[in-house]
């Protein structure tokens, strides 16, 4: 009887704190719970509807884990969160904005929209992965050895640095981002509709994230980061160098982040100097949620928060009855990854972390 | 191919004589300095305000700035006298390179992507002269800065001194310009001949340089250091006297500006219990400030419902009460969190209280939007607090006040604890400390103290809208702490007065603001990593 | 111990007593020279400038109402020569940052120079409820631009709001306009989204509470956050309940991912969105691009032939002195700020025979309240007792193109009502 006996050992064990925890969670699992059921049964969305949520739910979530790979290949070396991450996604995003714009002054956009996009997509994995470069070198590499809260400020730092060197640079209003010839439309199929533009995002996340598989699998590189992410000490042993890793894992993850800025460019069509911080956070959110330092983690915590954010307004505050439940989805959000942090902090997927900081 | 790709990021030698590439690498940085500065913008916004009236404008000051520190870099590389001319060439070539890339960035015309490269801009790099003139004239003064600033290496510390302290003058002088005629205003003096409205004038130039001067080189300083410590108690009082009637006996600009900086000190020693003293860090110490201020805002505005009438001062007991209830209940679960997963938790919070504020759904309770309105103006005795200078001494005797509790918290039993379990957990709870009981302590009298400086933010701004409530105050306040030096009492003063005082005291930055804070948290948490003002206890460590 | 204690108590009493004879300090002249003034004289000696100050918001993303603002003014000092009874205008824009904190900030740093006059401005009224109560401790009225919230002049507004004097339309007003044009649409049925904006949130409350008073149904009341970016779900929302127009007086950005994603959810594609002039800008075609194509919004009709006759001359001004159109939609209500703020310095100020002037604080707030039949170049203006002085006629324009260089009002976008 292991589970009993599991259950006397809690009993004996349990704390104040512990009794607090069991009574939060059985709120939230009934809240939750009781608003699924009244939203599921509210008449307000048909079958189309959900459809529409889930796949908007989707290609925010794609995004999100092209930018929580970026953070759990980080962390799960050096323990370290990089709030300039976001930013290097609004780089990436800039820079495809303004590769295809130079595309359509060229003349070649709607001549050649294969080309355009290739250059594009060049361009900002060149832009992200170089600032991502340089913040590692100038916010992270010199307190790798330090205490954990230099890192934390510095990149914070950073972060201000980068938006508002945006910001002065390409303008404090919205940027309109060029429309690709091809991807407008809507798709149709089985009586739902979806625009062609998510199927084009879901499916370019999923390609980079099957090349991102085979270069962590299959390269020498991949393999030394997966060594150094698993012992630090051991790897420099074996003669591998640990700071070209951590420079290439930086540079990896922000290739990642300038395909999700190209990505979202897609999808939303605007882009802003402020955009990334939060999105970063969320990306952060979705790299714990699946896990911190476990790769199909980030990609599957990227597409749940996606989800949540996308269907939880509409199944659980609509059904109990909430005022204008779409001013809360940050709130949502939030309160997930909270939830998760607390009740299960090494994420769905486990969390694979380095033995020691480098 | 990967590998490749790996080694190409790993440094290769430039094949440069082993004397050149400092100097080649510094002559770029200058120019890429001086270049960011025209990309951001930065340069086009003060390249019409001056420096010194005629003289020199705020823009070009900051590129012979850059010139002048890549000088010094050099001559600290190489200590002969030699390196003069390395360094008077290498400011030269700079100079020339700018008005270069002036030249391409005017045929490129890239302006369409990089708003800030406007004609009218880029001609004002060169002085507006044509570019052979231009050019010229850049590679002079990059030239003249640079060989300054390596001269300043070498030459003895008395004159580096004076004449770093001149410049400093100068440069304060300049920048703070609308503070200092406010300062004279207030004491009655005559200005005109030092400023007028467009800046300083060569005059007000000189006598800053020459105050400057005095103030590096200290003169009486060895006589001071003899005087009895009686006496330079009595000196540092008239100091600390001098100082907080600074806001009665000039205006309630420097008073709003001296008030927010009480205001951020006092949040500073509530985050520094939870940070500084038991390790915990906390991204979302603004959810403690929202609840303050709107428990001040229900209590005495009468607009909303909930609202008793009490006095503001009767409501701010109530504001740190539900600002360390919220601390407690929070922490209760999020503090088994390890640290930076307890940032990213609070972080969440903090965004999750504003977006619950803002909402259409606790509208009818917080207003959502139009926030809580009619908050009466503290009132002591039928004497209401409402110029900026009673409120900024109302809020400096508050933040007096928590100052000696952190500080006696600090030295208490329970500070030991927090000290014990930031150290080393496992072994904290080795020597039978609680825990969570222990962290949860600290949390819950962190947010007390939010709570305390949210209320009186409530009283000063007189509403409290939910736009207040932004992740920037948390962030705000936490770079106090580190730029400050975590765990340290003045620090947190010292930090508040940097991050929050000059900032708004330079308010002509406008949006260049958070770009100059962002440089200068990085800078601080790379060249002094224990803050300006580190606490006692550290450097012991050091040891 | 006591000799301790009782050091600390005696230097406890002298910061006191220090502290309170300096808090009594700062009395208030009643008169100077010729003048007499129950707030505070202002004496500008011979040959100084005389100072008016402007509090408006010039950086972040809502400059271009603030910014647009400010032009004006300049145009309208231009105009007076930069003379004003015999001294030469200093004009001293402050920041506001369209927050409650930065105009406060900006308000004490204004009211810092004793020597300023009067203030043009706010932008947002947010600035107004942090800056005014210091401006009118200061004794320096406002001539608001672009503040529209119906509190700020409402009947019973407190003390420290009664400075202020209003040359721009009031919410109330620009709310029963958009329901003016509902009830021409012959719409029964409405939504509205706001961004959380006090602006926003504002007038979607007025609209639909007008609305329903004119016997309309709000069909559904919804809200986003200012960085939401996927509006399809809010919108499929809204589209379940089959509305004829949706009201969003929100601002650029939201509005452009509005105008994009509106014609991608089934519900929603063939619903009329009307949007308000928070969104009269270049800076919403910069973001919106193409799509704004078809967007409507209500605006200040800045029709020449119902304007003041100046309105093509000051519009040439404009371009000339910044290179470009006007970047927004209160340029004529900065010029209208500054032209009554100057009005009414010439009405109260007085010069003595040394060549000094005096303006009286109280006076001069009075004569600005008192501003009738002022020839603005937003049209005839006159302040009512609570000091609304906006004239504005409202129409609703239609964007014609996507490409920001192409913004003139009235062309694109383009007047359709009425």
């Amino acid at each position: 009887m292991p589970q009993a006996g599991f259950l006397q050992d809690w009993l004996r064990r349990a704390t104040a704190v512990d009794w607090f925890l069991l009574a939060l969670r059985i709120v939230v699992l009934a809240v939750v719970g009781t608003g699924f059921v009244a939203g599921l049964l509210h008449p307000r969305y048909g079958r189309e509807e959900w459809f529409s949520f889930l796949a908007f739910g989707l290609t925010i979530g794609a995004i999100y884990a092209l930018i929580a790979l970026g953070y759990t290949m980080v962390y799960g070396i050096l323990r370290m969160v990089n709030f300039a991450h976001g930013d290097v996604f609004m780089f990436g995003a800039y820079a495809a904005c303004f590769s295809l714009i130079a595309c359509n002054r060229a003349g070649i956009l709607n001549a050649y929209p294969v080309i355009s996009f290739t250059i594009a997509v060049i361009v900002c994995i060149a832009v992200s992965a170089g600032i991502a470069i340089l913040g590692e070198r100038i916010a992270y590499r010199p307190f790798r050895r330090g205490r954990s809260l230099a890192p934390l400020i510095s990149t914070l730092g950073l972060s201000f640095v980068l938006e508002y060197s945006a910001r002065g640079m390409f303008g404090a209003q919205n940027k309109s981002f060029p429309t690709m010839p091809g991807i407008d439309g809507i798709v149709a199929f089985a009586g739902f509709s979806v625009p062609r533009v998510q199927l084009v995002v879901v499916a370019a996340a999923v390609l980079t994230m099957i090349v991102l598989t085979l270069i962590v699998m299959r390269t020498r590189i991949g393999t030394a980061m997966r060594a150094v992410a698993e012992d630090k000490d051991a790897a420099t042993l074996m003669g591998i160098n640990v700071d070209r890793v951590i420079v290439f894992t930086f540079a990896l993850g922000g290739a990642l982040a300038g395909i999700a800025g190209l990505l979202y460019g897609l999808v939303f069509k605007q882009i802003s100097f402020f955009m990334g911080f939060f999105l970063g956070v969320k990306g952060f959110g979705a790299a714990v949620l699946g896990g911190i330092g476990n790769i199909p983690g980030a990609m599957l915590g990227g597409y749940a928060l996606g989800l949540v954010e996308s269907l939880g307004p509409a199944a659980f505050l609509e059904g109990l009855g909430v005022t204008a439940p779409y001013q809360l989805r940050d709130a949502i959000a939030y309160t997930m990854l909270v939830m998760v942090l607390i009740f299960r902090p090494r994420g769905l997927l486990g969390e694979r972390l380095s033995t020691a900081r480098a | 191919m990967a590998s490749d790709l790996a080694q190409g990021v790993a440094r290769r030698p430039i094949a440069l004589p082993g004397g050149l590439r400092p100097a080649v690498n510094v002559t770029i940085s200058v120019a890429v300095v001086c270049a960011f500065t025209v990309l951001v913008g930065l340069f086009g916004q003060f390249s019409d305000r001056a420096m010194v009236v005629g003289v020199l404008d705020i823009g070009h000051s900051l590129m012979l700035a850059a010139a002048l520190a890549g000088g010094a870099v050099l001559a600290r590389r190489q200590r002969m006298a030699s390196v003069l001319i390395v360094a008077l060439i290498s400011g030269a070539v700079a100079g020339g390179l700018v008005q270069a890339l002036v030249v391409v960035a005017r045929w490129a015309n890239l302006r369409w992507m990089l708003v800030s490269l406007t004609p009218v801009t880029l001609n004002r790099v060169g002085f507006l002269l044509p570019d052979d003139q231009a050019a010229l004239v850049l590679a002079a003064s990059g030239a003249c800065a640079a060989l300054v600033g390596a001269g300043l290496v070498l030459c003895g510390p008395i004159p580096r001194r004076i004449v770093l302290g001149a410049l400093g003058g100068v440069v304060c002088a300049g920048l703070l310009r609308e503070l200092i005629r406010g300062i004279l205003g207030g004491l009655g003096g005559v200005d005109d001949w030092g400023f007028t409205y467009d800046g300083l004038l060569p005059a007000g130039a000189a006598v800053s340089a020459a105050i400057g001067a005095l103030v590096t080189i200290r003169p009486g300083a060895a006589r001071y250091a003899q005087l009895p410590p009686r006496v330079k108690l009595g000196a540092r009082l008239l100091c600390l006297l001098v100082l907080l009637a600074l806001p009665a006996l000039t205006n309630d600009f420097v008073a709003q500006v001296m008030m927010l900086v009480c205001l951020y000190t006092l949040m500073g020693l509530g985050l520094n219990i939870e940070l500084g003293l038991a390790g915990l860090v906390d991204l979302g110490f603004v959810a403690f400030f929202a609840v303050g201020a709107y428990t001040v805002g229900l209590l005495t505005a009468d607009a909303t419902g909930a609202g008793g009438h009490l006095t503001f001062f009767a409501a701010l007991p109530f504001s740190i009460a539900f600002a360390a209830l919220a601390g407690f209940l929070f922490g209760l679960p999020v503090l088994k969190v390890r640290g930076d997963y307890l940032a990213i938790a609070t972080l969440g919070l903090g965004e999750i209280i504003r977006v619950l504020v803002l909402s259409d759904m606790l509208k009818p309770e917080l207003g959502g939007a139009q926030g809580i309105v009619n908050i009466p103006k503290p009132a002591l005795f039928g004497f209401v607090l409402s110029s900026p200078t009673r409120l900024f001494y109302m809020t400096a005797i508050m933040a007096a006040a928590a100052g000696y509790i952190a500080w006696r918290l600090q030295h208490s039993g329970l500070g030991r604890r927090w000290l014990a379990v930031r150290e080393d957990e496992d072994v904290a709870q080795a020597l039978g400390i609680n825990l969570v009981g222990v962290k949860l302590s600290a949390y819950t009298m962190g947010a007390g103290f939010a709570g305390l400086a949210g209320g009186i933010f409530a009283g000063m701004v007189g509403s409290v809208f939910p736009q207040s409530f932004q992740l920037l105050v948390s962030v705000n306040v936490l770079a106090i702490l580190v730029v400050g030096g975590i765990g340290s009492l003045p620090g947190v003063i010292i930090g508040a007065a940097a991050l929050i005082g000059a900032p708004e005291v330079l308010r002509d930055l406008g949006e260049y603001r958070y770009l100059i804070y962002g440089i200068v948290v990085i800078a601080v948490v790379r060249l002094k990593p224990d803050g300006l003002s580190p606490k006692a206890i550290r450097q012991r460590e050091a040891l | 111990m006591t000799t301790r204690l009782r050091r600390a108590v005696l230097r406890g009493f002298a910061v006191t007593c220090l502290a309170t004879t300096i808090l009594a300090g700062h009395p208030r002249a009643e008169t100077v020279g010729p003048v007499t003034d129950d707030v505070g004289v202002v004496k500008i000696p011979k040959g100084q400038p005389i100072l008016i100050a402007a509090l408006l918001v010039l950086s972040g993303p809502d400059l271009s109402l603030g910014v647009d603002a400010s032009r004006g003014a300049e145009i309208a000092f231009d105009d007076h020569k930069n003379m004003l009874v015999g001294h030469p205008i200093k004009y001293l824009p402050e920041d506001g940052q369209c927050s409650v904190e930065g105009g406060q900030t900006g308000a004490t740093r204004i009211a810092a120079n004793k020597q300023v006059v009067g203030v043009i401005g706010t932008a947002c009224s947010s600035e107004s409820r942090g800056g005014s109560p210091i401006l009118w401790n200061a004794g320096m009225p406002q001539a608001v631009t672009s503040a529209t919230a119906p509190a700020l002049t409402a009947a019973d507004r407190p003390m420290g709001l009664q400075g202020i004097v209003r040359f721009v339309y009031n919410d109330l007003n620009a709310a029963a306009a958009a329901v003016k044009y509902a009830q021409s649409l012959k719409v029964t049925k409405a939504a509205t989204l706001h961004d959380g904006s006090l602006y926003a949130e504002e007038l979607a409350t007025a609209f639909a509470k007008q609305f329903k008073a004119a016997g309309g149904t709000i069909v559904a009341a919804e809200a986003i956050s200012p960085s939401d970016t996927d509006l399809r779900p809010v919108l499929t929302r809204i589209g379940t309940s089959q509305p004829e127009l949706l009201f969003a007086p929100i601002f650029t950005g939201a509005s452009a991912y509005l105008t994009r994603q509106e014609k991608e959810v089934p519900g929603m594609a063939k619903v009329p969105v009307l949007g308000t002039d928070a969104v009269l800008s270049p800076s919403f075609l910069e973001a919106a691009g193409d799509s704004a194509i078809g967007y409507r919004l209500t605006g200040i009709d800045n029709d020449p032939k119902l304007m003041g006759s100046r309105y093509g001359d000051f519009l040439a001004k404009y371009k000339t002195k910044f290179g470009e159109d006007p970047i927004g939609g209160f340029h004529g209500n900065g010029y209208d700020a500054a032209l009554a703020m100057m009005t009414a310095i010439e009405k109260v100020a007085k010069t003595d025979a040394a060549g000094d002037t005096y303006i009286g604080r109280k006076a001069l707030r009075d004569a600005l309240m008192a501003t009738t039949d002022l020839d603005g170049i937003t049209g005839k203006l006159s302040c009512d007792k609570f000091g609304d002085c906006g004239a504005s006629h409202f129409a609703v324009f239609e964007y014609t193109s996507g490409d920001p260089s192409s913004f003139k009002i009235g062309v694109n976008p383009k007047h359709v009502y009425p």
